[in-house]
């Protein structure tokens, strides 16, 4: 084929129609005190100590910023163990045994609506800040730096596109609670005194469109609207949303807000929420397990620090016949595999895919173009590809090599079954 | 069970696959293999299987040789071979279907056998050829056997009139009989001359269906047959002449054929879209030059030759952009512009 890759093949079906299942707590709660921004930690509990939800436990450091770390669940503290994270990497967990009593810690009280109303914003991004607030959408950018900018913001834009296939725990995040979305949405709009509100959603989702449509009646107070976008891939990657919901094309490698616009995704926009009037940390959220090769796709409703064994059995584990599976971190056009199904949900953790391992049988390169017309960042792949095998630094520089932002759509329209997406981050690499 | 790492993306377009684009421009072909068969009878199944087979067998003899020297041991099946794949199927049919049909059978055979080799295989086989095969053999052919070809036998059958030929007769000096007797051979529905040329119509069928396919890439014979209807509608106006100028220009000369199979193989055009506009362009103002200055038979398949060989320095990393952008326009019209008056001075003087 040759032509531009407009839709990624969509499984959404499997599970955007069933509702979240109530989650059985599990006994055993892993809680992240290292992550890959953060490498160091201080623990201020001990092994046997009793801890509630949302206590401050200890606190991460990394380069320029600390977090504190909240406890997602009541109960007493135990070892520590290395377990994966959905990042892939390994991190350092404390074990928590749980005893299901969810008891609050004292310090989580909602905050009178009269109150807010007064804060400015210092106020929310201290907030942000002390509740350990970050980017849900899998980039674990820590929020608050985000929400502290000094530039003039026009227009906060909640990305709502979740435009990778199989994903759909932010569908139903809107879906069930479509209300702390969009008053997170304001709460971030009074932060920044931003007059306008935009909700980017792709208008194949008519039945979020009615959701949301219903429930922004209720605030016409506010300058919030919907952009109803195409439905293609990758139209959730910050700059396409950005360019179709607002009409604004910011360049790549510059910060959005230098144009007036931020960004949040829609995870992220209900933990500010949560954050601001009831003062609680990111405790659950949700999450989906989706795939050919698990039994059970389902969207689950997951405490943090839950090990995604246990939702596996919940899922009735793997199909039969699958010898060899992939098992992913995200979706899956740009998530990553893990080399192991023991991994802990951390709070950027959005979803668990498990496909059947397909090894595809690469043929030379025709030249088809198929990449270059589809490559969103405007590069093109198969020069770039070429340029590696060459190793002609020059060349890839010409080619701008460093501007992928590795949707994978290039592998996945290649003719040829070419991992083209693996050369250009080669090439990424060779750039240094 | 087992869990397997890999990287990302873990998905993969159904439909792209080499097998699938290559099946079907063979698909598309066979409009005009048919039509080939009930206008030239037998000669034409000669002609275009001695042109599909010596591609064939050239190509899988050189990589059982290879395989050999390099000490594997002989199995039937070679897996470089792309019969699998029908590339090199597409390769001899095209290569057969641009050929008059009273071409002799060892012709046909010694151009499929050297099309192969030297434009295919001694550049390292599927995917790295410069020049596209079947247009390669053809030439081949031309200039070696130019006379055995038998272009003859045409320039009296048909020497009623074509309206080129008596156009080009006029505006170029040169030896008329020759560029007449070319012409005519590759003009009209029902006329002697290539297999597979002649049927406008059934041409446009194969394109029609290789674009509901997305098995070929639609830019590049548009922008190539608007080149010549452009420049032959600039020439109709200057001199004065009707439309019958430039819709001959069109049906003619295998045009349609070149367009839509020879010019449109990917390996052989550049990779982005404004490229392949440029190379599609560039092929259509030389087919036209030829045809009009020029005293060279097979004005498309010389043209898409020569634009072949410029396809590295159109994608040459420094310049190539995968999308047009204001300046590249302004510039690219400029070009067009300057184009159509070259092509109407140079037709005023040579007339
Ligand atoms: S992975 Fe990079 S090079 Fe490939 S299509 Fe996406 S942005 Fe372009
Ligand atoms: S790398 Fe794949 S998609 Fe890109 S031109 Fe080559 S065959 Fe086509």
């Amino acid at each position: 084929m040759i032509s531009r890759a407009k839709k990624v093949s969509d499984y959404k079906e499997l599970n955007t129609t069933l509702p979240v299942t109530r989650y059985v707590d599990p006994e055993t709660i892993y809680i992240n005190l290292t992550n890959n921004r953060c490498k160091t930690y201080e623990l201020n509990v001990e092994k046997g100590d009793y801890i509630r939800v949302a206590q401050i436990i200890g606190e991460r450091s990394g380069g320029f910023f600390k977090q504190p770390i909240y406890s997602t669940v009541s109960g007493t503290v135990g070892e520590t163990v290395k377990k994966h994270d959905g990042t892939g990497v390994e991190a350092e967990f404390i074990t928590v045994k749980n005893d299901f009593k969810d008891e609050l810690c004292r310090n989580v009280v909602d905050r009178p609506d009269s109150v807010i109303d007064a804060f400015t914003q210092a106020d929310f991004v201290n907030i942000v800040k002390e509740k350990s607030i970050i980017g849900l959408g899998g980039s674990g950018f820590p929020t608050y730096i985000k929400l502290d900018t000094k530039e003039k913001i026009n227009t906060v834009v909640v990305n709502a596109v979740e435009c990778e296939p199989y994903l759909t725990s932010d569908y139903r995040l809107i879906k069930d609670t479509p209300e702390p979305v969009i008053k997170g949405l304001i709460y971030a709009m009074k932060a920044l005194n931003a007059p306008e509100g935009v909700i980017a959603i792709k208008k194949t989702k008519i039945p979020l469109i009615e959701v949301l449509e219903r429930e922004l009646k209720r605030f016409k107070e506010y300058n919030i609207r919907l952009a109803k976008l195409e439905d293609y891939y990758p139209q959730g990657w910050e700059i396409e949303t950005f360019k179709n919901a607002v009409g604004i094309t910011v360049p790549i490698g510059e910060l959005p807000m230098k144009y007036g616009i931020i960004g949040f995704n829609v995870s992220t926009c209900a933990a500010i929420y949560e954050a601001v009037k009831h003062n609680m940390p990111v405790v659950k959220r949700h999450f989906t397990i989706n795939g050919d090769a698990i039994n059970f796709p389902q969207n689950y409703r997951v405490r943090v620090g839950t090990n995604v064994r246990d939702l596996i059995k919940l899922s009735d584990g793997y199909v039969d016949d699958a010898k060899q599976i992939n098992f992913i971190s995200g979706g899956p056009m740009m998530g990553v595999s893990m080399p192991t199904d023991d991994i802990v949900i951390t709070p950027t953790t959005t979803s668990i895919l498990v496909l059947k391992s397909t090894d595809y049988k690469e043929e030379p390169c025709v030249r088809c173009a198929s990449c270059v017309y589809s490559c969103p960042a405007g590069l093109q792949p198969v020069q770039i590809m070429n340029a590696v095998k060459r190793n002609d630094k020059t060349a890839l520089a010409n080619l701008e090599a460093k501007n992928c932002i590795e949707c994978g759509l290039c592998a996945y329209v290649c003719t040829s079954k070419i991992h083209v997406t693996d050369y250009v981050r080669q090439g990424k690499q060779l750039l240094g | 069970m087992e869990i397997v790492k890999k990287t990302s993306p873990h998905l993969r377009r159904p439909n792209a696959r080499v097998v699938r684009m290559m099946r079907d421009v063979t698909i598309a072909l066979m409009p005009l293999v048919v039509f080939a068969i009930i206008n030239h009878g037998l000669n034409a199944v000669f002609i275009l299987l001695a042109a599909v087979l010596s591609m064939v067998l050239t190509e899988y003899v050189y990589y059982q040789i290879q395989d050999l020297k390099a000490g594997n041991g002989f199995t039937f099946k070679n897996k470089h071979c792309t019969i699998y794949n029908f590339s090199v199927i597409t390769s001899g049919l095209i290569y057969g279907l641009t050929l008059p049909d009273q071409t002799p059978i060892t012709v046909v055979i010694i151009g499929g056998v050297v099309g192969v080799f030297l434009a295919k295989l001694i550049f390292g086989g599927m995917g790295q050829n410069i020049f596209n095969i079947a247009a390669f053999a053809r030439v081949f052919v031309v200039l070696s056997f130019g006379a055995a070809v038998g272009y003859s036998q045409f320039v009296d059958a048909n020497a009623g009139a074509t309206a080129l030929g008596i156009l080009n007769r006029n505006i170029v000096d040169a030896n008329v009989t020759n560029s007449y007797a070319l012409m005519t051979m590759f003009t009209g529905i029902g006329l002697p001359g290539s297999l597979g040329e002649t049927s406008a119509m059934l041409i446009l069928v194969g394109g029609i269906y290789l674009l509901l396919r997305r098995s070929f890439d639609v830019v590049v014979p548009l922008t190539y047959i608007g080149t010549v209807f452009v420049l032959s509608c600039a020439v109709m106006i200057s001199q004065g002449i009707g439309f019958w100028y430039p819709m001959t220009h069109l049906l003619s000369g295998g045009l349609i054929f070149g367009a839509v199979f020879m010019a449109t193989d990917p390996i052989t055009s550049p990779v982005t879209r404004p490229g392949r506009i440029y190379f599609a362009f560039g092929i259509g103002v030389i087919t036209f030059f030829i045809r009009l200055f020029g005293n060279l038979p097979e004005g498309v398949v010389f043209a898409i030759l020569i634009m072949n060989m410029f396809v590295p320095a159109i994608d040459y990393a420094k310049w190539s952009h995968q999308k047009f952008n204001l300046r590249r326009l302004s510039i690219f019209s400029v070009v067009i512009a300057l184009t159509i008056l070259i092509t109407i001075v140079g037709v005023n003087y040579a007339g």
